[in-house]
């Protein structure tokens, strides 16, 4: 045997291993635990391709030994394959830790519900993640897809699902809902980035873009700075989009989750309010426009009656002079203060324009949540979960509206009505009590989606002809 | 006086939520003539579940550090399936979340055909007035062999009793409008659960603390290292 096919079948039977194991993985993943739709299609894509990979190997094996001439070609596939591997690998375990009893899965079926009516997104999927980091982020998967694609000319029967994003959530929050509804602006990552990735570009993405880069060549002649300053505007415009797009979809409630997770965070200080840096705008202006949009789409007028400290919190960062914004390269340097002018007067306009263009409009939302809120809240005054009387099941949307509206306001009441006075102040109790609506909700959520799924089929043809035949 | 059909669906349609005498069992899915009977209403079964652990002990102490490592939880979404094995039991809950008024209380029965499958649902079936969330089903196959259960299908039937004398709804109130007397709220213990709960329980000394007895044997387990003197035990954390 030659140096070159001994050295082959070595990495061969290492890679062979490997991807055993993956695959094995796996399976035992689905065996053991629940996954949603997303995951379990992601999981089936890397079974397919490891036993797909495991069936190339064997034939490279063969076609080495007949054809040693091949033997360069068929090296540089095994190592296409391997970093391939490589990345995969590091979406494997998340997603794995990520089954049904560590997210809210309501939450994420709901959210890919939602996603699914997004202009362009119709056939999209979200697999979720388990991250040690703690912040929510959206996977770049643009890349990941370009690496299947090479690895699909190899391997023909594992292609990569159209359109699945991967979205990562903080271990220690998993489980819990109020906090989770962050992965809306993640959510709003993977929508641009398909948009912006599709070909040809999604046509207001590429308006965008147009907008962005005339606007940046009036300010700044250098070609190169244009090209950086572009970079750090796009990080900027994705943002504001994301964020804007969480609320089309979800409401005020976004806003109120993002004040907790940022304050959680510490990135409420009020120093750090107005700074722009290379990668986020001013959380001031973040707010800013969640305020504006939320007036526009009526929001702030149907929740009026709610004074959370969040919501003052929110409309005081709004009220913030846009003249105070301050963009600094680092943690001393400023930067030049024309981009933020040129970002607040040419991009930002484009940006709302955008995500009106791919949202639908929330007024029925609106509306749902004006008749539901009340029941809700009754509901969940008593410790119960949320519904109505009638076969129409409370919206989702009013239900994560009106219960995180009804958790910054009315817990306390609650506690008090069902526990001994002391309790009051008792930390332990108070976040039993919380954890208590946010399984409320949830479930609120489940029922909403299951009534609504059979209400939808009772009506259908094939509802008619299993009645009669059953 | 068993609540007739009747007066179960005059209780969850014309009280508020919030009224004393108010039944909530929602969702409700189907036909309301599949539901409910002359004098009963028939609940699903939910989707997550509390299995049995072979525990690394050899025996399970009731008491407020054990209690939640007896079981291990899995979710079944509606459309699959879970198997019973022969001889075993689980926890399960219905699907319905239940708010019972504060003058009724309930039982829970299998439902007969469920039962006719070897199938036991309960035994410990009361229910009491004022409870609110999804019933913790004890679900035994005492047959000879494994059986299938599916969430989202009928599987038990939930009988309401008026209480006698029955409770004043009007008096339920503090006059300082505080809210209800204390000896008069719901269990804390098992408050709103949406998932079936395992047993929640105090230390055993606690509770026999409170019948004067002060005395009381545990069974722990040590783990120990030779010396010259004999076998000593190792401390936690040595």
């Amino acid at each position: 045997m030659s140096d070159g096919l001994a050295e082959l079948l070595h990495d061969a039977a290492v890679l062979y291993g490997f991807v055993d194991f993956l695959e094995e993985y796996c399976r035992e993943q689905e065996r053991s635990q629940t996954y949603v739709d997303a995951s379990g299609l992601f999981f089936r894509y890397v079974k397919d391709l490891a036993a797909g990979i495991k069936e190339e190997l064997g034939r490279e094996i063969s076609r080495a030994t007949r054809f040693p001439a091949r033997l360069p070609v068929l090296q540089r596939n095994i190592l296409t394959l391997k970093y391939y591997l490589q990345l995969l690998h590091e979406h494997i375990k998340p997603a794995a830790d990520a089954h049904t009893l560590t997210i809210p899965a309501p939450l994420i079926d709901l959210a890919s519900q939602q996603l699914r009516r997004v202009e362009g997104m119709s056939a999209s999927k979200i697999v979720i993640l388990l991250t040690p980091e703690f912040m929510y982020f959206q996977r770049p998967h643009t890349y990941v897809k370009e690496q299947a694609r090479l690895v699909q000319a190899i391997i023909p029967q594992a292609a990569f699902p159209a359109k699945l994003g991967f979205i990562a959530l903080p271990y220690s929050q998993g489980p819990s809902f109020f906090t989770n509804l962050a992965i809306y602006h993640e959510i709003g990552h993977f929508v641009y980035e398909e948009l912006s990735k599709s070909d040809p570009p999604y046509r207001g993405v590429a308006a965008l873009r147009s907008v962005t880069n005339r606007s940046l060549r009036r300010v700044f002649r250098d070609r190169q700075v244009v090209a950086f300053v572009s970079k750090i505007v796009e990080s900027w415009t994705q943002e504001i989009f994301c964020d804007l797009f969480a609320i089309r979809l979800v409401g005020p409630a976004f806003s109120f989750a993002l004040v907790e997770i940022l304050g959680m965070l510490g990135f409420l200080s009020t120093k750090d309010l107005t700074k722009f840096n290379l990668t986020h705008p001013a959380s001031a202006l973040r707010f800013a426009e969640h305020v504006s949009l939320l007036e526009e789409d009526s929001w702030l007028k149907a929740i009026e009656q709610f004074e959370p400290e969040q919501k003052k919190l929110l409309e005081r960062l709004a009220k913030i002079p846009r003249a105070k914004y301050r963009f600094y390269v680092d943690d001393q340097a400023l930067g030049p203060q024309s981009l933020v002018s040129t970002f607040l007067a040419s991009v930002v306009p484009a940006i709302r324009k955008l995500v009106r263009e791919i949202t639908t409009e929330p007024t029925r939302a609106v509306k749902r949540f004006e008749q539901d809120r009340q029941s809700i809240e009754d509901c969940l005054r008593v410790g119960v979960v949320p519904h109505t009387k009638t076969s129409r099941p409370p919206d989702p949307v009013s239900i994560i509206n009106a219960a995180f509206c009804f958790y910054l306001t009315s817990l306390p009441k609650v506690i008090g009505q069902f526990e001994e006075p002391e309790a009051k102040n008792d930390l332990r109790i108070h976040s039993l009590w919380a954890k208590r609506l946010e399984m409320w909700t949830m479930k609120a959520i489940e029922d909403s989606q299951v009534q609504d799924r059979f209400r939808k089929l009772k009506g259908t043809a094939l509802w008619s002809f299993l009645e009669k035949k059953s | 006086m068993v609540l007739s059909r009747k007066e179960i669906l005059r209780r969850m349609r014309e009280f508020e939520v919030s009224d004393e005498q108010s039944l909530v069992i929602t969702p409700i899915l189907g036909d309301e003539s599949d539901i409910f009977d002359a004098d009963s209403v028939d609940l699903r079964l939910g989707t997550h579940f509390l299995l049995p652990k072979t525990l690394d002990q050899p025996f399970f102490s009731p008491d407020r550090s054990s209690a939640a490592s007896l079981h291990v939880h899995v979710h079944v979404p509606l459309g699959q399936f879970l198997v019973v094995p022969a001889h075993q039991t689980i926890l399960g809950a219905t699907l319905e979340f239940i708010k019972l008024p504060s003058d009724v209380s309930g039982q829970v029965l299998t439902k007969s055909s469920v039962a006719r499958t070897f199938i036991v649902v309960e035994t410990a079936p009361w229910i009491h007035p004022q409870y609110r969330g999804c019933l913790t089903l004890e679900i035994a196959n005492v047959s000879n062999t494994p059986v299938l259960l599916y969430p989202g299908r009928l599987i038990c039937q939930l009988l309401l009793m008026r209480i006698a004398p029955p409770q004043d709804p009007t008096g339920r109130q503090n006059p300082n409008g505080k809210g209800l007397e204390a000896e008069e709220k719901p269990d804390k213990n098992y408050f709103g659960p949406v998932y079936p709960e395992a047993p929640k329980f105090n230390d055993p000394q606690e509770d026999l603390f409170r019948i004067g007895v002060t005395r009381v044997s545990h069974l722990k387990r040590t783990r120990e290292y030779p010396t010259r003197k004999g076998w000593r035990e190792i401390k936690p954390g040595a």
